[in-house]
């Protein structure tokens, strides 16, 4: 009873530690450096302490410093309640989202079967996207309560930008659905040890519509209509400042990785290293005992898992400095008259092929 | 001439998807960017003098300028420490914002003595356009362009540079002096 609440916690604390003590600070460096290398610059590289830039690493302090010294502004007319708690509600989801996502199989510690993932629901799946839908509600009620123009629009823009992508996201995972038969994340994962399940080569097609349309869920620049800073000054969080921004900010620099960490499970093996099953590693270290051939894989796994979890944050970080910005009304026909048929081809085609091979 | 955009570009199915042009601008956003990050790592080793990405680290590291750049105007000083100057006021005259100002001193003109010379010669740099004009004024070679554009102060009075803040060593000015030289010689003055 108690080793199991110390588990689940250490494994809470693993995943907040790398989300928002590695990812979100990092990422906000990385898509500085990277744009800059892209565009051949230099980025960012001034803040030094004590004469040492380190590549701008400091800057992520000075942007927490920056962040939380800065004055938290409520504009007037505005609703002071819901204009706090929208952050919150934006973030929140962001973070409970990775409830459900393992990081890595089945392991046996000390006569203990350890999961990698904090919270094992048969409805995995669906508790990934019911969560996601519920941030939609952070960033509605962030531009509504600010009691500006440009917040207003944007946050119309980003309801109907989310509503339109999820209902493309939840028809392409009908697919991976129906190939695996499980919307237990550890159960898709752990089919995906043979390099051919990978959802990669079943659903091709959803991969692309899901990455698409995941990007658009996160309102990032091909698709970031709702806080196009050319448009509308900053969308829906114009009124914001200080900590609260920062909060829209990790919660964006969060569901990159969540997407990442999505994708790596439905589409690219979760954890598994291509053709090496995890009991020819565990064979491999057979010489260290149980414990120990069962720690080193575990180590292997997280570490691959979050490999794969990087490759996809840095092609979305790729596409995001690629691509310029799609107009609002070619969006709307992306998401509705070309990814919304092609989704219910992919399961129309899926289901032929299955029924055809049974 | 009116331009006419063709928007009636018939695109095959595959063009439509625009799959392969997304692909290849994320090819080339990369290639720039694996370039450079691997650029860079020969740099920092120390290994080459050239980086890969033009932009200065402008405190610290400085461009050279052209000559032909006009900064701070500066007085030429000779060997034995005095200015070039023999205080005419034709750069005073020149001057279309009035910046210089000069007040001159005399001598008896022997041998191996100067026979004029600035008692005093300010420049306000506060008012100066940096035009060159008091450059191509003197007949002495004695007031130059320098490459010096660094003149920002915390007061007015700071911008006023006195004789001894504007002497400049001749040896240091030749290239400058050579280019005058050449330019003003195509207008025959």
């Amino acid at each position: 009873m108690w080793v199991d609440l110390i588990i689940t916690l250490a494994k809470i604390l693993f995943i907040l530690a790398i989300l928002v003590g590695f990812f979100a600070p990092v990422l906000t460096w990385v898509e500085r450096k990277q744009s800059a290398l892209m565009q051949d610059r230099v980025g960012a590289n001034r803040a030094d302490i004590l004469g040492f830039t380190v590549l701008g690493l400091f800057h992520i302090i000075a942007d927490a410093v920056k962040m939380f010294t800065k004055e938290d502004f409520i504009p007037d007319g505005a609703n002071k309640v819901l204009h706090t708690i929208s952050p919150v509600i934006a973030l929140v989801p962001a973070l409970l989202t990775f409830a459900v996502v393992p990081f890595g199989g089945q392991y046996t510690l000390f006569d203990k079967e350890v999961n990698l993932v904090i919270s094992d629901l048969d409805v995995g799946l669906l508790f990934v996207f019911a969560i996601a839908s519920l941030a939609t509600y952070g960033y509605v009620i962030a531009g509504w309560s600010s009691n500006n123009n440009w917040s207003l629009l944007g946050s119309m823009r980003t309801a109907s930008q989310m509503i339109s992508y999820e209902v493309t996201i939840g028809l392409t995972i009908i697919g991976v659905l129906m190939v695996y038969g499980s919307m237990k994340l550890t159960e898709i994962g752990a089919i995906q040890e043979n390099f051919w399940m990978w959802g990669i080569f079943l659903q091709p097609l959803g991969f692309f519509m899901f990455l698409t349309a995941s990007i658009a869920e996160n309102k990032r620049i091909p698709f970031d209509a709702p806080e196009a800073e050319s448009e509308l000054v900053a969308g829906y969080f114009t009124e914001y400042s200080g900590l609260k921004f920062g909060m829209f900010f990790m919660a964006e620099f969060i569901e990159i990785v969540t997407i990442g960490a999505l994708m790596t499970i439905l589409f690219l093996g979760a954890w598994h290293i291509p053709f090496l099953t995890t009991a020819t590693l565990l064979s491999w270290f057979d010489f260290l005992g149980t414990t120990g051939s069962n720690l080193v894989v575990m180590f292997i796994h997280v570490g691959v898992f979050f490999a794969k979890v990087v490759f996809f944050v840095y092609l979305q970080m790729i596409i995001r400095w690629t691509l310029p910005r799609f107009r609002y009304d070619q969006i709307m026909k992306l998401g509705w008259k070309i990814l919304l048929p092609l989704s219910l081809a992919n399961i129309l085609v899926t289901g032929l092929v299955i029924l055809a091979l049974n | 001439m009116a331009y006419y955009v063709n928007r009636n570009i018939k695109m095959t199915w595959w063009e439509r998807s625009y799959i392969p042009e997304i692909l290849k601008g994320m090819l080339l956003t990369s290639r720039r960017f694996f370039h450079n990050l691997f650029g860079f790592v020969p740099f920092f080793l120390g290994t080459t003098k050239e980086r890969p990405i033009m932009t200065v680290y402008y405190p610290e590291e400085q461009v050279q300028y052209p000559i032909a750049y006009r900064g701070r105007p500066v007085l030429a000083q000779n060997e034995d420490g005095m200015p070039a100057c023999v205080a005419c006021g034709l750069c005073e005259i020149a001057c279309p914002a009035y910046c210089i100002h000069i007040e001159p001193a005399e001598d008896s003109g022997k041998q191996n003595q100067y026979e004029r010379w600035p008692e005093v010669f300010d420049i306000d740099y506060a008012i100066c356009i940096f035009c060159g004009n008091c450059e191509e004024a003197c007949p002495e070679e004695a007031i130059f362009m320098s490459d010096d554009c660094e003149i920002s102060m915390l007061d007015r009075k700071q911008m006023l540079y006195t004789k001894e803040q504007l002497l400049v060593p001749v040896a240091d000015l030749q290239k400058r002096i050579e280019f005058t030289r050449n330019m003003y010689a195509k207008w025959n003055y």
